[in-house]
């Protein structure tokens, strides 16, 4: 049997957005390496692993794994590449629906075949398992 | 990260990227993506506690998921 199709690079998947924003529940979804300060840390060398957090948990609760950028910011603030009080503030202000029970992010690894293969189909799968109306992704 | 929005789009649930690596998510061919123009990485909303500019920035991304599709393409936008 021939394998089944894959996506090509040169294909973009899109699903329509269907609601209002102002009734959308939104998920975080990063790849800073961001966890809750009570998580076990990320591998900064590497680390195929998501994180899944509580998306009451406030910025100030939340504690990033990472040797590949500049952290002057984010020492100082979270929300700088995770935005976590600032969608919590939208909600609060009516902008946006709310914030997904969970939010998640994964770590820094260079290990792209089990990335591709295995951590990312998982977390797409956790995510969708949290039912948002939208995702909003964030990198370092 | 585009490979994870991607699989997050193909499972059914609209999304939207916010990079400050432009070049390299538009290879990878994003369903939606704002540019914040000359942020690094460890700023990608800017600077810390700047609420407004990080709120404005979050606004504008989910607003993309409003507009005409752009599949693929990255938006590049001013915020300073």
């Amino acid at each position: 049997m021939e394998k089944p199709l894959e996506l090509s690079r040169y294909c973009v998947p899109f699903t329509p957005f269907k609601r209002t924003l102002a009734d959308a529940l939104v998920c975080l979804v990063s790849t800073a390496g961001v966890r809750a300060k009570s998580d076990t840390p990320f591998d900064k060398e590497g680390d195929n692993s998501f994180r899944r957090i509580d998306g009451s948990l406030s910025a100030a609760e939340l504690a990033v794994d990472d040797s590949h950028y500049d952290h002057a910011c984010i020492d100082e603030d979270v929300n700088c590449v995770f935005p976590v009080d600032r969608l919590r503030a939208l909600a609060r202000e009516g902008r946006i629906g709310g914030v997904s029970a969970e939010n998640f992010s994964m770590g820094f690894s260079q290990a792209l075949r089990e990335l591709r293969e295995t951590t990312v189909p998982q977390l797409a799968r956790a995510v969708s398992g949290a039912r948002p109306d939208a995702v909003l992704l964030t990198g370092g | 990260m585009v490979t994870v929005q991607r699989a997050i789009e193909m499972l059914g649930i609209p999304t939207v990227l916010i990079t400050v690596e432009p070049e390299e998510s538009a290879q990878a061919r994003p369903p939606r993506a704002l540019c914040p123009r000359g942020f690094v990485p460890g700023h990608s909303l800017g600077r810390a506690n700047d609420e407004a500019v990080q709120k404005k920035i979050i606004m504008d991304a989910l607003d993309l998921l409003l507009a005409d599709p752009k599949p693929g393409e990255v938006v590049v936008r001013d915020y300073t």
